[in-house]
């Protein structure tokens, strides 16, 4: 009753205030400030509505309010208000802005001397002057309570006023801060809205549970069986795949959790772009935490639990068939190796739960990611996962370079190795020796943020970039890692395809060697704007060109492959020379990143974000989706259909150029990445790339749907449909438990003729 | 000589003019970069094509005479000297464009002292905005007024010695940056002009720019790496104004 008085006494206020700053010819607000009691209360409790036609808060206005992260006792703190923002974004002229903030507790006082602010005499608040009313940014002073096991409620309000035309088109906006005692409990807010990407979960997992309920009981009725006997049925499926330690399997439980993952990164990816179809603000569709939320869960969904998920999974199955061993060495370990893969990315995800996802970009820079302003306990749930999934790839290389080092078949000697088992034993080298660097990294990290530790804290003397150097120490090996096994594909498939013998096969596996090396002295030039030695900056400047050397030779041996061949179109050479030209361009801009004058002004910029994107998805994702449709029949027995993978081919082709090509325009215009939002001129091209993600999105539903019905209705495929050489196709298909009836010797075409 | 200093011709940081072809043209590095990618990536479509066209298999082609065999390794293929020549190739075109690389560098790395230049600009980066603090005994110029306020008579004041989010700059002069973080990294980006510097918390950072390069008129600034929720609203405005 008290709230609707007061509410209706406002309003008369708020009447009596409109009338009389009305009845003023070219009113501007107020210039001076609000320090009248009526005013003070109008604005408390309907915020600054003379300042706006239609009295509602606009969300363009940002009130940022710059805070300490807690307070002590009787301690002073400096606070700076500013404001950005409203349709009417004046720079200059008269009257750009005011403001008004209150504190529950404690005592704000303007700073000596200021003569921007003012606190009104017999007020608490604090206010602008008539001076202070031609700025869009103030500091003050507030003195923490006696007591600092409370918190105390900031209330912030701020005016974009628009000049001096009156009182139209001035926006406002408010923002209530709680700021935390150093001894204070900090009460978790319930009852909160649900986040977009927290309402897509729940919405997933509510048709997951419908679709289960109507299988199950579709199966209660029509074979009548009870509820428990029809779990058994279930049980005795799974079972296998649960317990099992056979490379095949776990290849294909590899295979297919990378799939998924990618399916759901794939679905944070549209977010992204749908963020992005026109310049939002803040809360319009993902509010700007949540934005950042989504790219960091994008990107390492994307590279830790899709690329490499999927690499290994191949690896895993194909590799002992190809050296002729009848599994790995370790097979337990294989096993080990998996099951941290689901479980971490299960962690990593924990956050979407929990407040809101990492929010730290996929490279996760300290000082942010040390600090108190990256999302709790999202963070730390995405640094304890990214720890298993660096557990499980070390475990994985170790596995892999015993297996191919111990366990090949006779004949099988290192320069008789297909190219798809070398770009392994490269790639699993790499791996060795690059990702405990980010595992220890990541354990110092969750030090800093778990148990105060401060090997990341720069306050206390922590070198800023040092979190810099150990990423991409591990970062750069990375993206070889998942682009090498990709070379193995494509070369697999194009000599298969041409079907006669590579071209150049020892300069390809040193080639790949080459890269491989020089893939750890390259990092820096991730880092060409730190302010790094000059030196250092130089020197990976020219390790980074080099490495477009044995890229070159790669290309130019694929090419030289084909010609005077007799190439067969099917599905998966057509991946794969749509890989050649999509990676052909990734690889161009790479050189063109190496330049640092150059890399300079784009670093950072949507420019950055096409390049990877070609090598990453127009390379590794293409070259192993034409490998799926390559090694399907070997893994199912069946052959997968040869229409459908064509319309998968050619929607996925033209609609990823459309989506990734026009980003490097974008990013020549100054579009830096990892912004939710971005100047309007640039909406049109941003439109047109989100389109085409969106329907490069829904053509992978093509593949998905392929996959299923030939599994069913594939036509048989036998022992080697492709006429490949290699020594998995020397076994049936899919092959017997043990991988080969008897181990086989791989022979020599030179002894063959003679 | 005379012939690849003008190649390499290249002391401007505003490479987007240089891409436009006003002061450099086609010397410019970016220009080089854009001609040399265009040659590779149509030489190799090209090749793709040509494969395509002439060597596709025909129903009833017979079997080519080194087909591939299941578990027998294939006759090696190579020769030496085609493949010493796609090795040599990128090799002397790489070193290339790490030479045209170079040369800019002298120019955008020797960040001049602050004693000679016209004007040192402090730059603080904070979460997540821009102060920018002239120094003590730089008188600013009257007509200096885009970041000032507008008195009560609506005419424009002269802006302050610290601005926030605003910097007006003079023309025809030499500008050093020092940039300092308050708290995580942020990047120094002046859109149009091509120049970014990471800002660095500890460690002070350097950037300059001869305003005598660029035009006068109203620049973006921008906060390139990402610092947290409010990173893409971390917007600044630039203006180059000339002097009487």
């Amino acid at each position: 009753m008290i709230n609707a008085n007061i509410r209706t006494l406002s309003i008369g206020f708020l009447i009596a205030i409109l009338v009389a700053v009305s009845a003023f010819p070219n009113g501007n607000g107020l210039p001076t400030g609000i320090a009248d009691k009526n005013i003070t209360e109008t604005v408390i409790a309907n915020g600054c509505t003379c300042h706006n036609t239609n009295t509602e808060m606009t969300s363009s206005v940002i009130v940022n309010l710059t805070l300490p992260a807690n307070f002590t006792s009787g301690e002073t703190y400096t606070i700076i208000l500013n404001i950005t923002g409203g349709p009417n974004d004046l720079v200059n002229g008269e009257n750009r802005g005011g403001f008004f903030i209150t504190a529950s507790d404690g005592e704000l006082a303007p700073t000596v001397n200021d003569t921007l602010v003012q606190k009104p005499f017999g007020f608490t608040h604090l206010t602008h002057t008539v001076d202070g009313n031609d700025y869009r940014g103030w500091t003050f002073e507030w003195t923490a309570p006696d007591k600092d096991d409370i918190s105390v409620e900031f209330v912030a309000y701020g005016n974009s006023v628009n000049g001096g035309d009156g009182l139209q088109n001035d926006y406002w906006n408010k923002q209530a801060i709680t700021l935390y005692g150093v001894n204070a409990v900090i009460e978790v807010e319930t009852n909160k809205e649900l986040s977009g990407p927290q309402k897509l979960i729940y919405a997933f997992a509510i048709i997951a549970v419908t679709l289960t309920v109507v299988v199950i009981g579709n199966r209660m009725v029509t074979k009548d069986q009870a509820f428990e006997e029809v779990l058994k049925g279930y049980w005795k499926s799974i079972y296998p795949w649960l317990t099992t330690t056979d490379h095949k399997y776990v290849g294909i439980m590899y295979i297919c959790t990378g799939f998924g993952w990618f399916f759901i990164g794939g679905i944070l990816g549209l977010l992204i772009r749908w963020q992005l179809m026109e310049p939002r603000i803040d809360g319009d569709f993902l509010t700007y935490e949540e934005y950042n939320s989504t790219f960091t869960m994008h990107g390492t969904t994307m590279i830790f639990m899709a690329a490499m998920p999927i690499i290994f999974g191949f690896a895993n199955y194909l590799i002992p068939l190809q050296i002729g061993a009848r599994d790995l060495a370790f097979p337990r370990l294989n096993a080990l190796s998996y099951w941290l893969l689901p479980t971490g990315g299960i962690v990593i995800y924990m956050g979407y739960f929990t407040g809101g996802a990492g929010d730290v970009g996929w490279t996760g820079y300290t000082p942010y990611s040390s600090g108190d302003s990256a999302t709790t306990p999202g963070t730390d749930f995405w640094v304890a996962g990214q720890i298993m999934l660096g557990a499980s790839s070390t475990l994985t290389a170790i596995n892999f370079l015993v297996t191919m080092l111990r366990m090949r078949a006779p004949g099988v000697t290192m320069m008789r190795l297909p190219l798809f088992a070398w770009s392994i034993l490269i790639t699993v080298f790499l791996l060795l020796l690059s990702i405990p660097v980010f595992t220890v990294a990541l354990l110092l990290l969750m030090a800093d943020r778990t148990f105060g530790t401060l090997y990341f804290n720069v306050e206390a003397g922590a070198d800023p970039i040092l979190w810099q150097h150990l990423f991409w120490y591990f970062g750069h090996p990375e993206v070889y890692i998942v682009i090498l096994p990709a070379f193995g594909v494509l070369s697999e498939i194009i000599t298969t395809f041409s079907r006669r013998p590579i071209f150049g096969y020892t300069s390809m596996v040193y080639a790949m060697a080459t890269i491989g090396i020089i893939s750890f002295i390259v990092y820096g030039h991730h880092m060409f704007t730190t302010g790094a030695d000059p030196l250092f900056r130089f020197i990976v400047m020219l390790t980074t060109m080099l490495v477009a050397v044995p890229t070159g030779i790669k290309i130019f041996n694929w090419l030289a492959t084909m010609t005077g061949g007799s190439i067969v179109l099917k599905t998966p050479m057509v991946f794969a020379l749509g890989t050649v030209i999509t990676f052909t361009i990734g690889g161009i801009t790479g050189i063109v990143l190496a330049s640092i004058p150059i890399d300079i002004a784009l670093h950072d910029g949507y420019f950055v974000v096409a390049h990877f994107h070609y090598v990453l998805v127009g390379g590794t994702i293409f070259a192993f989706m034409g490998g799926v449709y390559y090694w399907y029949p070997k893994m199912t027995g069946k052959m997968m259909n040869e229409k459908l993978g064509l319309l998968h081919f050619a929607m996925s082709f033209i609609f990823f150029n459309a989506a990734f090509y026009p980003m490097h325009n974008v990013g020549l215009s100054g579009m830096p990445r990892r912004y939710a939002t971005y100047d309007a001129s640039l909406a049109d091209m941003n439109e047109f790339i989100s389109i085409a993600a969106m329907i490069f999105g829904l053509s992978q539903l093509i593949f998905v749907y392929n996959v299923l019905y030939s599994y069913k209705n594939g036509e048989e495929a036998g022992d080697d449909p492709w006429d490949g050489w290699s020594l998995e196709w020397t076994t049936s298909s899919p092959p017997p438990h043990n991988s080969f009836t008897e181990i086989p010797t791989l022979k020599v075409a030179e002894e063959e003729t003679q | 000589m005379s012939l690849i200093e003008d190649l390499i011709f290249f002391d401007n940081p505003s490479i987007w003019n240089n891409f436009g072809g006003t002061s450099s043209g086609f010397g410019g590095i970016v220009w080089q970069m854009f001609i040399w990618s265009v040659i590779v990536g149509l030489l190799v479509i090209a090749w793709l094509a040509y494969n395509l066209i002439y060597f596709r298999h025909n129903d009833g082609d017979p079997d080519p005479k080194d087909a591939l065999k299941a578990g027998v390794f294939p006759h090696e293929r190579g020769n030496t000297v085609i493949e010493l020549t796609w090795t040599i190739a990128p090799l002397i075109l790489v070193t290339w464009l790490t030479i045209i690389s170079l040369a800019p560098l002298n120019y955008l790395w020797d960040v001049p002292e602050e004693n000679e230049t016209d004007l040192t600009v402090e730059v603080l980066a904070v979460q997540w905005q821009w102060i920018f603090e002239m120094p003590t005994n730089y008188t600013i110029p009257s007509e200096f007024t885009k970041c000032g306020g507008v008195d009560q008579d609506g005419n424009a004041m002269q802006n302050m010695a610290v601005t926030y989010n605003c910097l007006e700059i003079p023309h025809n002069s030499i500008i050093r940056f020092n940039i300092n973080s308050e708290d995580v990294l942020h990047a120094f980006y002046i859109v149009e002009i091509g120049i970014k510097q990471d800002v660095v918390p500890n460690l002070q950072t350097l950037a300059w720019l001869d305003t005598g390069t660029v035009n006068p008129g109203e620049y973006n600034i921008y906060c390139a790496e990402m610092c947290g929720r409010s990173h893409s609203q971390m917007l600044a405005k630039l203006y180059i104004t000339e002097m009487a």
